[in-house]
Protein backbone atom coordinates (compact mmCIF):
# COMPACT_ATOMS: atom_id res chain seq x y z
CA UNK A 1 0.00 0.00 0.00
CA UNK A 2 1.44 3.21 -0.97
CA UNK A 3 1.73 6.98 1.46
CA UNK A 4 -1.11 8.13 -0.69
CA UNK A 5 -3.58 5.62 -0.30
CA UNK A 6 -2.46 5.27 3.09
CA UNK A 7 -2.91 9.20 4.56
CA UNK A 8 -6.02 9.63 2.09
CA UNK A 9 -7.46 5.95 4.06
CA UNK A 10 -6.74 7.82 7.24
CA UNK A 11 -8.23 11.27 6.75
CA UNK A 12 -11.28 9.70 5.18
CA UNK A 13 -11.93 7.34 8.24
CA UNK A 14 -10.34 10.23 10.84
CA UNK A 15 -13.19 12.13 9.66
CA UNK A 16 -15.78 9.86 9.25
CA UNK A 17 -15.17 8.97 12.86
CA UNK A 18 -15.30 12.38 14.30
CA UNK A 19 -18.80 13.18 12.53
CA UNK A 20 -20.26 9.39 14.09
CA UNK A 21 -18.58 10.73 17.45
CA UNK A 22 -20.11 14.29 16.79
CA UNK A 23 -23.34 13.05 16.27
CA UNK A 24 -23.31 10.39 19.07
CA UNK A 25 -22.76 12.80 21.68
CA UNK A 26 -24.92 15.67 20.55
CA UNK A 27 -27.13 12.68 21.30
CA UNK A 28 -26.14 12.23 24.66
CA UNK A 29 -26.42 15.64 25.70
CA UNK A 30 -29.57 15.90 24.41
CA UNK A 31 -30.32 12.54 26.72
CA UNK A 32 -28.80 14.07 29.48
CA UNK A 33 -30.18 17.34 29.51
CA UNK A 34 -33.57 15.66 29.20
CA UNK A 35 -32.90 13.47 32.43
CA UNK A 36 -31.58 16.23 33.95
CA UNK A 37 -35.29 18.08 33.59
CA UNK A 38 -37.09 15.37 34.09
CA UNK A 39 -35.42 14.95 37.21
CA UNK A 40 -35.76 18.52 38.39
CA UNK A 41 -39.43 18.61 37.46
CA UNK A 42 -39.61 15.45 39.87
CA UNK A 43 -42.46 15.90 42.85
CA UNK A 44 -39.74 14.36 45.58
CA UNK A 45 -37.54 17.36 44.18
CA UNK A 46 -40.11 20.16 44.15
CA UNK A 47 -41.39 18.80 47.79
CA UNK A 48 -37.32 18.83 48.33
CA UNK A 49 -36.96 22.53 47.51
CA UNK A 50 -40.13 23.32 49.15
CA UNK A 51 -39.22 22.31 52.50
CA UNK A 52 -35.42 23.51 52.10
CA UNK A 53 -37.32 27.15 51.38
CA UNK A 54 -39.44 26.79 54.24
CA UNK A 55 -36.67 26.11 56.73
CA UNK A 56 -34.39 29.07 55.77
CA UNK A 57 -37.78 31.44 55.94
CA UNK A 58 -38.33 29.44 59.70
CA UNK A 59 -34.30 30.43 60.63
CA UNK A 60 -34.54 33.79 59.26
CA UNK A 61 -37.89 34.57 61.59
CA UNK A 62 -35.86 32.44 64.63
CA UNK A 63 -33.51 34.52 64.71
CA UNK A 64 -35.44 37.73 64.29
CA UNK A 65 -38.02 36.56 66.74
CA UNK A 66 -34.49 35.95 69.40
CA UNK A 67 -33.32 39.47 68.72
CA UNK A 68 -36.98 40.67 69.72
CA UNK A 69 -36.55 38.33 73.14
CA UNK A 70 -33.71 40.29 73.41
CA UNK A 71 -34.65 43.66 73.39
CA UNK A 72 -37.62 42.55 75.62
CA UNK A 73 -35.76 40.99 78.22
CA UNK A 74 -33.72 44.70 78.13
CA UNK A 75 -36.83 46.70 78.04
CA UNK A 76 -38.24 44.61 80.94
CA UNK A 77 -34.87 44.77 83.43
CA UNK A 78 -34.61 48.71 82.43
CA UNK A 79 -38.55 48.66 83.77
CA UNK A 80 -38.12 46.70 86.92
CA UNK A 81 -35.29 49.13 88.12
CA UNK A 82 -37.11 51.84 87.45
CA UNK A 83 -39.78 50.41 89.39
CA UNK A 84 -37.85 49.65 92.55
CA UNK A 85 -36.24 53.43 92.64
CA UNK A 86 -39.89 54.97 91.90
CA UNK A 87 -41.40 52.24 94.87
CA UNK A 88 -38.21 53.80 97.34
CA UNK A 89 -39.07 57.57 96.42
CA UNK A 90 -42.47 56.89 97.42
CA UNK A 91 -41.80 55.02 100.31
CA UNK A 92 -39.60 57.95 100.86
CA UNK A 93 -42.52 60.99 100.17
CA UNK A 94 -44.75 58.68 102.15
CA UNK A 95 -42.66 58.93 105.59
CA UNK A 96 -42.00 62.90 105.34
CA UNK B 1 -49.76 -27.06 24.92
CA UNK B 2 -50.52 -24.68 27.44
CA UNK B 3 -47.65 -25.79 29.53
CA UNK B 4 -44.78 -25.86 26.70
CA UNK B 5 -45.91 -22.04 26.29
CA UNK B 6 -45.91 -20.97 29.36
CA UNK B 7 -42.34 -22.25 29.86
CA UNK B 8 -41.94 -20.42 26.37
CA UNK B 9 -42.77 -17.11 27.92
CA UNK B 10 -40.38 -17.93 30.72
CA UNK B 11 -37.71 -18.45 28.68
CA UNK B 12 -37.98 -15.50 26.75
CA UNK B 13 -38.81 -13.37 30.21
CA UNK B 14 -35.47 -14.54 31.12
CA UNK B 15 -33.41 -13.62 27.81
CA UNK B 16 -35.36 -10.45 28.52
CA UNK B 17 -34.03 -10.17 31.45
CA UNK B 18 -30.41 -10.80 30.54
CA UNK B 19 -30.58 -8.46 27.41
CA UNK B 20 -31.91 -5.69 30.02
CA UNK B 21 -28.88 -6.24 32.62
CA UNK B 22 -26.31 -6.95 30.08
CA UNK B 23 -27.47 -3.24 28.42
CA UNK B 24 -27.16 -1.68 31.99
CA UNK B 25 -23.35 -3.04 32.77
CA UNK B 26 -22.44 -2.39 28.81
CA UNK B 27 -23.81 1.31 29.56
CA UNK B 28 -22.95 2.09 33.12
CA UNK B 29 -19.94 -0.59 33.97
CA UNK B 30 -17.01 0.87 34.98
CA UNK B 31 -14.66 1.45 32.07
CA UNK B 32 -11.10 1.78 33.20
CA UNK B 33 -10.44 -2.08 32.59
CA UNK B 34 -11.38 -2.00 28.81
CA UNK B 35 -9.83 1.38 28.51
CA UNK B 36 -6.45 -0.42 29.89
CA UNK B 37 -6.57 -3.26 27.46
CA UNK B 38 -7.60 -1.36 24.26
CA UNK B 39 -4.70 1.12 24.92
CA UNK B 40 -2.52 -1.75 25.64
CA UNK B 41 -3.38 -3.50 22.31
CA UNK B 42 -3.23 -0.34 20.58
CA UNK B 43 0.06 0.45 21.90
CA UNK B 44 1.50 -2.78 21.02
CA UNK B 45 -0.34 -5.21 19.00
CA UNK B 46 -1.79 -2.50 16.71
CA UNK B 47 1.65 -1.18 15.20
CA UNK B 48 2.89 -5.11 15.03
CA UNK B 49 -0.40 -6.44 13.17
CA UNK B 50 -0.19 -4.00 10.81
CA UNK B 51 3.39 -3.90 10.39
CA UNK B 52 3.06 -7.39 9.49
CA UNK B 53 -0.22 -8.11 7.49
CA UNK B 54 -0.65 -4.55 6.10
CA UNK B 55 3.24 -2.99 5.94
CA UNK B 56 5.55 -0.19 6.95
CA UNK B 57 3.01 2.86 7.71
CA UNK B 58 4.47 5.07 9.68
CA UNK B 59 1.82 7.87 9.91
CA UNK B 60 -0.22 5.11 11.62
CA UNK B 61 1.78 2.76 13.58
CA UNK B 62 4.06 5.30 15.15
CA UNK B 63 1.55 7.83 16.45
CA UNK B 64 -0.59 4.38 17.62
CA UNK B 65 1.97 3.87 20.10
CA UNK B 66 1.61 7.43 21.63
CA UNK B 67 -1.48 7.12 21.53
CA UNK B 68 -1.95 4.10 23.61
CA UNK B 69 0.26 5.25 26.07
CA UNK B 70 -1.57 8.50 26.43
CA UNK B 71 -4.37 6.40 26.93
CA UNK B 72 -2.87 4.39 30.02
CA UNK B 73 -1.66 7.87 31.01
CA UNK B 74 -4.78 8.97 31.41
CA UNK B 75 -6.70 6.14 33.02
CA UNK B 76 -4.00 6.41 35.82
CA UNK B 77 -4.45 10.09 35.88
CA UNK B 78 -8.30 9.44 36.92
CA UNK B 79 -8.65 12.98 34.79
CA UNK B 80 -12.44 12.45 33.17
CA UNK B 81 -12.09 15.02 30.37
CA UNK B 82 -8.32 13.54 29.24
CA UNK B 83 -9.98 10.38 29.20
CA UNK B 84 -12.67 11.51 27.01
CA UNK B 85 -9.74 12.87 24.53
CA UNK B 86 -7.73 9.84 24.69
CA UNK B 87 -10.63 7.16 24.00
CA UNK B 88 -11.74 9.49 21.16
CA UNK B 89 -8.11 9.18 19.69
CA UNK B 90 -8.08 5.13 20.36
CA UNK B 91 -11.52 5.29 18.54
CA UNK B 92 -10.25 6.55 15.82
CA UNK B 93 -7.10 4.05 15.50
CA UNK B 94 -9.46 1.06 15.55
CA UNK B 95 -11.50 2.58 13.19
CA UNK B 96 -8.84 3.21 10.49
CA UNK B 97 -6.98 -0.16 11.60
CA UNK B 98 -10.46 -1.45 10.37
CA UNK B 99 -11.12 0.13 7.25
CA UNK B 100 -7.52 -0.86 5.78
CA UNK B 101 -8.11 -4.36 6.50
CA UNK B 102 -11.19 -3.59 4.50
CA UNK B 103 -9.42 -1.87 2.09
CA UNK B 104 -6.83 -4.45 1.74
CA UNK B 105 -9.66 -7.01 1.79
CA UNK B 106 -8.73 -9.15 4.74
CA UNK B 107 -12.45 -9.85 6.13
CA UNK B 108 -13.05 -11.83 3.77
CA UNK B 109 -9.79 -14.06 4.05
CA UNK B 110 -10.00 -15.22 7.91
CA UNK B 111 -12.87 -14.46 10.32
CA UNK B 112 -10.01 -13.63 12.81
CA UNK B 113 -9.70 -10.50 11.16
CA UNK B 114 -13.51 -9.58 12.50
CA UNK B 115 -11.51 -8.87 15.70
CA UNK B 116 -10.83 -5.09 13.96
CA UNK B 117 -14.15 -4.47 13.74
CA UNK B 118 -14.98 -5.88 17.22
CA UNK B 119 -12.20 -3.37 19.05
CA UNK B 120 -13.49 -0.48 16.94
CA UNK B 121 -17.09 -1.21 18.23
CA UNK B 122 -15.02 -1.80 21.70
CA UNK B 123 -13.48 1.20 21.60
CA UNK B 124 -16.55 3.57 20.76
CA UNK B 125 -18.31 1.72 23.21
CA UNK B 126 -15.90 2.44 25.79
CA UNK B 127 -15.79 6.29 24.52
CA UNK B 128 -19.83 6.63 25.15
CA UNK B 129 -19.21 5.39 28.50
CA UNK B 130 -16.87 7.80 29.84
CA UNK B 131 -18.94 10.74 28.23
CA UNK B 132 -21.80 9.74 29.86
CA UNK B 133 -19.90 9.64 33.04
CA UNK B 134 -18.42 13.10 32.06
CA UNK B 135 -21.84 14.44 31.59
CA UNK B 136 -23.74 12.76 34.69
CA UNK B 137 -20.22 14.46 36.73
CA UNK B 138 -21.19 17.84 34.82
CA UNK B 139 -24.70 17.74 35.67
CA UNK B 140 -24.27 16.53 39.64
Amino acid sequence: MDNTTQIVITAITLLGSAGIWKYAEARLRVKAELKKEEKSESDTVLYRDDLKKRVEEMDVALKEANKELLALTEKVAKLETENTFLRREIDILKSK
Amino acid sequence: MERSKSRYAEALKLVRKILTQLKEVWQYSDSQPTEITLAGALAVLFPIATYLEIGYAPIIQMPAIVAGLYQLYCVSGDCINCRVRASFITFCFYAVGAVLYLYKGYYWQGASYWGWILLTFSSFGSLKRIKKEQLHRNNG
